[in-house]
């Protein structure tokens, strides 16, 4: 029987993908997830949002298997991911293709080798071949010509571009995005929003972006999760969740600088700071 | 009282579990398979743990051996035994300041360069995408690093001690008079193979494994910010300084100890 | 920097190392490399070999033709055996050989000088010299020359 995303909503449920159960992950003294349940759809593109520091990059480690959670359950197309052997963990991770923020280009390499790494790692293809689908990737990014650059000779957003490259190299069936759009100028923005749609559309990947910038995700994904305090806060299509009931969705959506998440930091009355004088 | 006795007993768990921490990586390190491709990296490492170490060594070396030349022959010529001036270089850098002296300028330079790399590729998250690809940064970053150093420092210290006591009988015998017959000649004479040259390949071993196993858990370990690599480079020169010297003390002891 | 150039200057690095440790063995520490199977025993008592230690030459007016491999006490007659590899080359010494421990220099280290003899009859392998005349010991020296003086 195959599982199902129930949306809550009239449309159809979708083919889930990922479905991760009543995650629990602390970092130190840290509650980092208390309670999680996710169900991402196959083929679509979902966005998780929220506040900074609520792990959601932590989120992405756990569901590639780099991270093992307290407890709970992360499957990922029908696999669960705690549970896989390295040899299995390894086929998986074939078919993942993950962004980072940093773009992660390995500094000693050209963007070709960067490109082809994944190819050499899991792949036993001759030369030529890896040069066919090197060049294409690169072709489908934009960046052809870039390919013997070195990444300290590249720009923010072209490395973005290439790293984007190398993590579609083995045409996976999820690419998971980490604050695809942090510090990108308009431009940049506009080719890389393109590039993750179009992407989607062309291969029916499952897309995961992760990202606190609510104009951009809002505009690519299907549906969006928020998040906060470790647990799923707000789900839904975009323009459900800017018409939700919850005060705090609100202020997220909508980025109003006060609500429950309040503007100042706790402190005294400011007239007893003021006229109080002398103690501090 | 008991809150301090209570924080020594957490800053020591917390130093055994980085102690086997360190363990488990450089266990895991050094013991996998090797793959297609790795000779490469490995060779990529030795140029730049070892060729680049040269200038460094081989200056110091020169220095070093002639200082020592100098000095020696100052004080046993009051003595009239400038003949042994050879013989007292040779055991010297073959004992102790070849495999000492290689192993701090081989901290300084090229392990503070391990550290800060390793460090670098861990904050721009070059570690984890490695890992997400299914590639083991132990393997592919680690590894070479270690073997390169484990390699390299023996040659360098052999090549220092070479230098060193060239540096030495320029001094001597060129400069300050001294008979370069009784020079050699005391020298081969005094020297053993395995007394000397031996032991003190022993120390160069083993100097090369602490010292490239804390420039490579330093880099592994650093929190991953600008801060971070800056301190566990500092951390990577400090801690080998102190270990090569420690250890030495201990070696020294172990091996020539017996002093009858 | 070209995979090229690296790997031909790992190479010679590699090389020049390796170099460095056979000058070492060889130059350095005098290892000669002509093996020692062409050597012969013999064995020599002395009342006392003070600092003589294994591995310190034998020489024949002064040109080195051996090594010390062995020093054992007997503890019966309370004397030194000491075991020397002669060379091949100044074999075999007559049987009236005479062996005496000298020091090299002032602060040298201590040796065996062998002074031949006039003897038709050979030594043979293993055969002890008779002539022995064991190493001065400067405290002793001192003693008698001491005693002597208060003495006179």
């Amino acid at each position: 029987m195959r599982p199902f995303c129930h949306s809550g909503s009239a449309a159809l449920p979708d083919d889930a993908f990922i479905e991760i159960h009543d995650l629990h992950f602390s970092r130190g003294d840290r509650k980092i997830f208390d309670g999680l349940s996710m169900c991402i759809p196959r083929g679509r593109i979902t966005g998780i949002m929220g506040p900074s520091g609520t792990g959601k990059t932590t989120l992405l480690k756990i569901i590639g298997g780099q991270v093992r959670p307290d407890a709970g359950q992360v499957i990922v197309d029908g696999k669960d991911v705690c549970r896989l052997s390295r040899d299995e963990l390894f086929e998986l991770r074939k078919d993942i293709g993950m962004l980072f923020q940093s773009s992660a280009l390995f500094t000693d390499l050209t963007v070709y080798e960067n490109v082809a790494f994944p190819l050499r790692v899991h792949t036993e293809l001759p030369e030529d071949s890896i040069r066919d689908l090197v060049l294409m990737k690169l072709n489908a990014v934009g960046l052809r010509g870039a390919r013997d650059l070195y990444p300290s000779e590249l720009s923010g957003g072209m490395a973005r571009r290439v790293a984007l490259a190398r993590a579609i190299a083995l045409d996976p069936t999820l690419l998971m995005y980490d604050e695809p759009f942090t510090g990108q100028d308009p431009i940049s923005m506009g080719v890389l929003v393109t590039l993750i749609k179009n992407l989607n559309r062309a291969l029916r990947t499952t897309a995961v972006v992760v990202s606190h910038d609510i104009h951009e995700t809002s505009s690519i994904a299907d549906k969006l999760y928020i998040i906060s305090d470790g647990r799923v806060i707000g789900k839904g299509s975009p323009e459900e969740l800017k018409q939700a009931e919850s005060a705090w969705v609100q202020q997220f959506m909508h980025g109003s600088p006060d609500g429950p998440v309040p503007f100042h930091y706790p402190a005294d009355d400011l007239k007893f700071d003021v006229l109080g004088g002398s103690t501090r | 009282m008991i809150a301090l006795v209570r924080a020594l007993g957490i800053r020591t768990l917390d130093r055994l579990a980085s102690l086997g921490d360190a363990s488990m990586m450089w266990v895991i390190a050094m013991f996998g398979l090797p793959r297609r491709g790795d000779f490469a990296l490995l060779v990529r490492q030795i140029y730049h743990v070892g060729v680049l170490s040269l200038v460094i060594i081989v200056l110091s070396a020169f220095s070093i051996g002639a200082v020592i030349a100098l000095q020696f022959y100052t004080q046993l010529s009051r003595f009239g035994a400038e003949d042994a001036v050879g013989l007292g270089l040779a055991l010297v850098l073959l004992r102790e300041l070849g495999p000492v002296v290689t192993a701090l300028l081989f901290a300084g330079r090229a392990g503070s360069e391990i550290t800060a790399e390793i460090g670098l590729m861990k904050s721009t998250e070059q570690l984890s995408s490695m890992e997400m690809m299914g590639v083991d940064p132990l393997h592919r970053i680690v590894a070479p690093r270690l073997w390169a150093g484990l390699l390299c420092m023996p040659l360098l210290a052999a090549i220092f001690n070479v230098v060193a006591i060239y540096g030495g009988s320029v001094v001597a015998v060129q400069w300050l008079g001294s008979d370069p017959g009784s020079f050699w000649a005391g020298m081969q004479d005094a020297v053993e193979l395995w007394e000397d040259v031996g032991k003190g390949s022993i120390k160069s071993v083993v100097f090369a494994v602490v010292v490239t196993w804390i420039a490579v858990y330093q880099g592994y370990d650093t929190v991953p910010t600008a801060e971070g690599i800056g301190l566990a480079t500092t951390r990577t020169v400090v801690m080998s300084s102190v270990m090569v010297l420690a250890l030495d003390f201990l070696l020294t002891l172990g091996m020539y100890g017996d002093f009858k | 920097m070209r995979m090229r150039t690296i790997e031909i200057s790992v190479g010679a690095f590699v090389l020049a190392g390796i170099l460095a440790v056979v000058v070492l063995v060889v130059k350095v520490s005098g290892v000669s490399l002509s093996g020692s199977a062409d050597a012969h025993l013999l064995k020599a008592e002395f009342p006392d070999v003070a600092g003589l230690r294994v591995r310190a030459k034998v020489s024949m007016a002064g040109v080195t033709i051996g090594r010390v491999s062995q020093i054992d006490v007997d503890p019966e007659y309370g004397v030194a055996i000491v075991t020397m590899e002669i060379n091949d080359r100044i074999w075999p010494l007559p049987q009236d050989t005479g062996a005496r421990i000298l020091t090299e220099g002032l602060l040298g280290a201590r040796y065996v000088a062998l002074t031949p003899g006039a003897d038709t009859e050979m030594l043979k392998e293993g055969d002890f010299i008779t002539d022995t005349q064991g190493a001065l010991v400067l405290e002793n020296l001192i003693g008698d020359f001491i005693t002597r003086l208060g003495g006179s």
